[in-house]
């Protein structure tokens, strides 16, 4: 079986529509950081287009609990047990096992609360960034891309989920965020462990893994998308993070490029405008 | 025939095309029981990828949308049929109502609670079905009890409005004095 699977061969059936980054961030109607197709501002129920905000928020976290899986599957795969930079130890193998289990059973969640919500599967177009981050052939750049970068940014989208789902007195909603949010906490543990177990004696790859977090924490701020500001629609979760092995630092660092990307959002605007 | 303008005529940031917006919204009218004489206008803001919809004036009937209204989900900035008619059928349903006595007391759509707004969205979506148009139930009653609460009473209130015709504003209001009474506080 083939070693690093590139993402346009990810098998998906005919209800999903692939959307590439390109065409994602070359839309020149961009609603400017904290808007988004279905409404601006901050993910609250009393917003307009809360429900329907919230329905293609889910599916896009649906989407990236089929790649996650397929993400720590491959990593399982794609590495051989050794203490080489291309080899990883078989414990890591055996915490991305224990990921699928848990990626799995969040597609089977969010497929029942995608017909909850009353969201077709593939209703909406699939980026496969998440995927993407998991290709890197670097096993610790891999686990810090994916399992501190993104799993920390879906750490954040369900904990503001679930909050959207107590205030609008949706039980499903909070309850499968919750649930689902405190699996993730464990993923980004993992990827916090390894990062500082395998680099312990190697500052260069450590370096190079936290850059690489911070170029995918930057690009999947989404244009300010995710913050600490009022209007943020996705929260940043400093207990969960910390939770989860992040020092004050960190989180400190991701606020901060989140709202440089907002920033940078807004001038990109400007200058189409 | 209802006389349909579509602005703009040409789209530069979207892949939309304002004859095929006008074609579904004149058989729209038509189904809904629109006058043959009345005007329709469809105002597209394609600079923005939001789907904020509304109904702007009755003389002529005047429906503005940000780009996002009408687009495909699946694959950005091409037009969907199925968004045109989802946006176009429930507000022209709306027009209509708001053109008949039993709505004359009805508030402006600035000053509908979300509530009201839902209620009578439910009511114009529930006909669309029943034209044929298939519209997402599940997505409306979730939107339903967004705004009216998780409860048996909600969901009772909404197969009614679904199923109505010929409601009055009266009517709209008193399905959200139903929900609102049963409705149990978020948290509690």
């Amino acid at each position: 079986m083939k070693k690093i699977l590139p993402p346009e061969e990810l098998a998906r059936d005919a209800r999903f529509v692939r959307l590439s980054m390109e065409d994602r961030f070359n839309d020149r109607r961009g609603a400017g950081g904290t808007s988004g197709r279905t409404g601006p501002m901050k993910l609250t129920p009393d917003a307009p287009q809360a429900p329907d905000r919230a329905r293609a928020l889910m599916h896009g976290i649906f989407v990236g609990e089929i790649q996650a899986l397929e993400g720590a599957g491959r990593t399982c795969w794609d590495f051989e047990v050794g203490p080489g930079a291309d080899e990883v130890p078989f414990a890591l193998k055996l915490d991305m096992a224990r990921q699928c289990w848990d990626e799995a059973r969040h597609c089977e969640i969010s497929i029942k609360l995608s017909d909850w919500m009353g969201t077709e599967l593939g209703e909406f177009a699939e980026s496969t960034f998440l995927y993407e981050a998991a290709c890197n052939p670097d096993p610790i750049l891999r686990l810090t891309g994916v399992n501190r970068a993104l799993e920390g940014l879906a750490i954040d989208v369900f904990n503001t989920m679930r909050e959207f789902g107590q205030s609008a007195g949706d039980p499903v909603l909070e309850f499968c965020e919750d649930w689902m949010l405190a699996d993730e906490v464990t993923h980004v543990k993992m990827g916090s462990d390894w990062l500082r177990r395998i680099t312990e004696n190697d500052p260069d790859r450590r370096e190079r893994a936290l850059e690489f977090q911070r170029i995918v924490d930057k690009l999947f701020s989404l244009g300010g998308f995710r913050g600490e500001g009022d209007d943020s629609p996705i929260r940043l979760a400093r207990r969960f993070r910390e939770m989860a092995g992040f020092t004050t630092e960190e989180v400190d660092e991701i606020s901060d490029l989140s709202k440089q990307a907002g920033e940078e959002a807004r001038a990109r605007l400007a200058a189409n405008a | 025939m209802a006389k349909v303008v579509v602005t703009p005529e040409q789209f530069s940031f979207v892949n939309f095309d304002a004859a095929r917006v006008a074609e579904l919204t004149s058989k729209i009218a038509d189904k809904v029981g629109l006058p043959a004489d009345a005007e329709v206008r469809i105002e597209i803001d394609e600079g923005s990828p939001l789907g904020r919809t509304r109904l702007a004036s009755l003389d002529p009937i005047t429906i503005t949308v940000e780009g996002g209204a009408f687009e495909n989900a699946k694959v950005p900035r091409s037009l969907s049929d199925a968004s045109v008619i989802d946006v176009v059928g429930r507000l022209l349903f709306r027009a209509k109502d708001r053109l008949s006595p039993g709505f004359a007391d009805a508030p402006d759509d600035s000053d509908l609670t979300l509530q009201q707004h839902t209620a009578w969205d439910t009511y114009a979506v529930g006909r669309c079905d029943r034209a044929g148009w298939a519209p997402a139930r599940k997505r409306r009653i979730y939107h339903f009890r967004n705004r009216h609460g998780f409860t048996d009473v909600a969901d009772g209130v909404f197969e009614r409005l679904w199923n109505a015709d010929g409601l009055t504003w009266a009517d709209i209001e008193a399905a959200c004095a139903e929900t609102d009474a049963a409705r149990v506080p978020a948290g509690g």
